[in-house]
């Protein structure tokens, strides 16, 4: 019988008198995390060192439970020592402490065996069943798949085999949080969704994308929403143009394999940078509920303009990096990498223009591009206005610029602005200023690491700042067009961009056309 | 960047020194200097062995969050008015940050009042941080209060007595707009927690309604009472005597403080509940760690806790972030005001 997955766990219903008022809607509830993959590198350099923090600072329920489940035969014991050298090398805390390490690792168990193997999915179920007993975790569950994408239905398949699927659990709740990439193309990620939906409720399933648990992310809607001096002017009377940036100076960091049959535009464009273009164009949400925010993102990426193929030369560009310079070192070009083939037309730069067919955004075009071994690391969203409709001041030669309004994400997050002022002196010169705002010097205060609030949310059961899956659909519907023509175009010219500069020259031909260009990187 | 004026009441000039100062200041830099005051951040301190600790607080907070900061010293440390100017750049920016420093040993509470208004900036928020050793009886306290949007004490350590609480219990009354914040009680968020987390296991709950005794162990009697006082309030007890409260159920609660370890820390909590006992206290390996045990029929194994350490200065911040009044801060005073009385 099914039963209502989201319900609180037994005993006094009554809520704790003595939480009123304090701040404790960031304390998470007791549950069970059980990480899927958790011999690879994100578990050791971000999920644990993640959970230890959590519980540094007082974010962790007293009650939890942390079982590691990968193929790699060892005992807990030795997961826990392993888990310790994670935190003492990645964690931002700096090294575990006792007495905390002792009680934290006194909740870290770990079950090994084969994603095929239900027989190991029920060596799961026990421990997790005796976790509830002896850690007091109320039957809830978090399951993190953090495994390479091609395994996720599997493990989905044997929970639910094993008895561990929401629908057979007696009590708690069970939610499942599911690493990008999200299929490997539209097909893909809809034969997964349909294998995920058969074990779990859509709101059941937290899709992450750790890029949109970085503060400055967050920030664009307070941005947005919490002021009223942008909103006015935040649209296509106002705005001329929008240009979303995810550049990266790393190139593939061992993970070339991966890499090859990913690409700039599945990897970057489909999630991130298409999830940056939701946050700034979408239309205010009626509250800050996790259905109204991606209620409002769906819809926009629903208006989002269908590419045709042929549309596709003139509205986009990929590039490849070749050898070059990296802060002033040489670094090798992608088709040199490990793991890559020395012929390989996989472009680890995309860039696209969009159009939203909407009354707030039509005829704005959104100019979106992503790429590594680019000449810095560097994330915006810069929305530029419209110009002036008269001129009435400055000297001949003087540029009135167009006033830009930049959202950086990273690496130094904040906003600024630029706008046009007048150069002290007898004659009205005007020039180009800017004003800045910077998160971490304006609040003193540094933003905790991505992974953290994320986990921490979705223990809570806030999936506001995971995607759901009509979000991801229609993204893969939004760029299914470029992967097909670009499937069918024969690539002649990679590598065309060299490691440490601005990107391809074939991406300038984009803004060229329309009177502009790319800011720069 | 700092100059003097010699006379307090010199307005004019302190303003004009301000201006000069700020000017001199933003000159070394090639970049635009905005002058951004966020709040008036007025500081009041008359006890020379608390003053620097004061005053550094205050400083940090000042460089944190862009003000007009009036430091009103009534030690014998300042003579006449010191306007000070500092640039601090950030985001491609630069601040300036200003300081006047008056000494008011020798000066009555009408001009302090009124020179208070003058150097402020208008229409933006007033905080009074009052390090002085009388409250409400202090012509010069109410003054300022009365046209402050937050007033920030410290109850703990500084010889307030029941005579501070009773007039906290006025303030509220008398001053219903403004918001009162006592570092002593906020100094406490994270012993709630920790006392809290007994009682989200569902199992446990029950017995918070059958507590039968509570003790408090703590340096400094503020922490003790305000903890005491959180208590009672949120388990809407009464008072029965001086040292003991009275549950829903009409039965007596023992209540015992007991004076132990640094001042303004507290080192333990014990709860009793029918035949289980309820102790959360330091640990003796980390300090910054909580051991909580649950004794009797529903024993759980020894858990440690982190205990969050917030700084005075991160009190101070969340103070003036918070800016309202903190109905829970309110009906625990009344709670301590109820149990002095």
């Amino acid at each position: 019988m099914a039963i209502d997955v989201e319900s609180r766990p037994a005993g006094s219903t009554a809520p704790n008198p003595l939480r009123a008022g304090l701040d404790s809607g960031r304390i998470a509830d007791p549950c069970n995390v059980v990480f899927f993959g958790a011999s690879g590198d994100l578990t050791k350099r971000m999920l644990i060192p993640a959970m230890y923090n959590l519980r540094l600072g007082d974010v962790l329920p007293t009650n939890f439970g942390i079982v590691g489940f990968s193929r790699s035969a060892k005992s807990s014991e030795s997961f826990r020592h392993e888990m310790k050298e994670a935190i003492d090398t990645f964690s931002h805390s700096g090294e575990a402490r006792e007495p905390l390490w002792s009680d934290f690792a006194n909740r870290v168990t770990y079950v090994s065996g084969s994603f095929d193997d239900t027989e190991a999915f029920r060596s799961l179920k026990k421990q997790l069943d005796a976790n509830d007993e002896q850690l007091g975790t109320a039957g809830n569950r978090l399951y993190y798949l953090s495994t390479p994408p091609g395994v996720f239905a599997k493990i989905v398949h044997q929970l639910a085999a094993a008895g561990l699927g929401p629908r057979e659990q007696e009590r708690g709740w069970s939610r499942i949080i599911i690493e990008k990439p999200f299929g490997t193309d539209l097909d893909s990620a809809r034969a997964l969704q349909t294998e995920v939906n058969r074990v779990f409720d859509e709101k059941q399933v937290y899709r992450i994308d750790h890029y949109l648990g970085k503060e400055p992310v967050q920030d664009i809607m307070a941005l947005r929403f919490a002021n009223v001096m942008f909103e006015p002017i935040w649209n296509r009377l106002y705005v001329d143009s929008v240009q979303i940036t995810a550049a990266e100076t790393v190139g593939v960091e061992g993970r070339g394999g991966y890499y090859e049959q990913a690409g700039a535009l599945k990897d970057m464009i489909q999630n991130h940078v298409v999830n940056l273009l939701a946050l700034v164009a979408m239309e205010p949400p009626i509250s800050p509920n996790a259905d109204h925010i991606r209620d409002e993102k769906f819809k926009v990426l629903s208006a989002l303009r269908p590419l045709r193929e042929d549309d596709v030369p003139r509205l986009t560009a990929r590039g490849q990096y070749g050898p070059g310079l990296i802060e002033g070192k040489p670094v090798p070009g992608y088709r040199e990498e490990a793991s890559v083939d020395p012929l390989s037309t996989t472009e680890t730069y995309a860039c696209v223009k969009l159009f939203i067919d909407n009354w707030r955004w039509a005829g704005v075009p959104f100019y979106l591009r992503s790429g590594k071994r680019l000449a810095h690391k560097h994330s915006e969203i810069a929305v530029r206005f419209r110009g002036i409709p008269h001129r009435i001041f400055g000297e001949a030669g003087d540029q009135i610029e167009n006033n830009t309004l930049v959202l950086k994400i990273q690496p130094d997050e904040g906003v600024s602005i630029r706008f046009n002022a007048k150069i002290p002196g007898q004659k009205m010169h005007i020039r180009g200023v800017t004003m800045d705002f910077n998160y971490g010097t304006g609040f003193g205060v540094v933003s905790a690491p991505a992974y953290e609030r994320l986990i921490a949310d979705a223990m809570r059961g806030d999936a506001t700042l995971f995607t759901r899956w009509d979000a991801v659909e229609r993204a893969w519907e939004t760029v299914v067009p470029i992967l097909s023509r670009w499937a069918d175009s024969p690539i002649v010219d990679f590598p065309n961009y060299l490691a440490g500069s601005q990107g391809p020259q074939n991406a300038d031909a984009l803004l060229v056309g329309d009177g502009r260009e790319w800011r720069r990187i | 960047m700092t100059m003097h004026v010699d006379s307090p009441n010199d307005t004019k000039s302190i303003l004009e020194q301000l201006r000069q100062s700020r000017m001199a200041a933003a000159a070394g830099h090639s970049q635009a200097a905005a002058s951004v005051a966020m709040m008036n951040f007025i500081v009041f301190v008359d006890d020379p062995a608390h003053r620097q600790w004061v005053l550094e607080r205050a400083a940090r907070v000042s460089d944190k969050h862009p003000c007009r900061l009036i430091v009103l010293d009534s030690t014998s440390r300042t003579s006449g008015v010191d306007v000070t100017t500092s640039t601090r750049e950030g985001g491609g920016a630069v601040v300036v940050n200003e300081r006047i420093d008056i000494g008011v040993r020798e000066t009555g509470h009408a001009t302090i009042i009124s020179l208070t208004q003058e150097l402020s900036v208008p229409d933006i928020p007033t905080v009074l941080w009052w390090s002085g050793g009388r409250l409400l009886k202090s012509r010069t306290f109410s003054g300022l209060a009365q046209s402050s949007t937050t007033v920030l004490i410290d109850c703990s350590g500084t010889g307030c007595g029941d005579e501070a609480i009773r007039e906290l219990g006025e303030f509220l009354t008398r001053f219903p707009s403004v918001a009162l914040q006592d570092l002593a009680f906020m100094r406490l968020a994270p012993w709630q927690n920790t006392i809290a987390q007994f009682f989200d296991d569902p199992a446990l709950r029950e017995d918070l309604f059958s507590i039968s005794s509570l003790e408090i162990e703590s340096g400094s009697d503020a922490e003790a009472l305000y903890l005491a006082g959180w208590l009672g309030s949120r388990l809407s007890w009464t008072i029965a005597k001086r040292d003991a409260f009275r549950d829903r159920a009409g039965l007596e609660i023992p209540f015992r403080k007991v004076s132990k370890g640094d001042q303004r820390r507290v080192r333990s909590v014990v709860l009793r509940a029918g035949t289980s006992t309820y102790r959360a206290a330091l640990s003796s390996d980390d300090p910054g760690v909580v051991e909580l045990a649950v004794e009797g029929p529903r024993a759980r194994p020894l858990q440690y806790v982190p205990l969050q350490n917030i700084e005075n200065t991160s009190l101070i911040e969340r103070a003036i972030i918070e800016n309202a009044r903190d109905p829970i801060f309110e009906t625990s005073l009344l709670t301590v005001r109820d149990l002095l009385t």
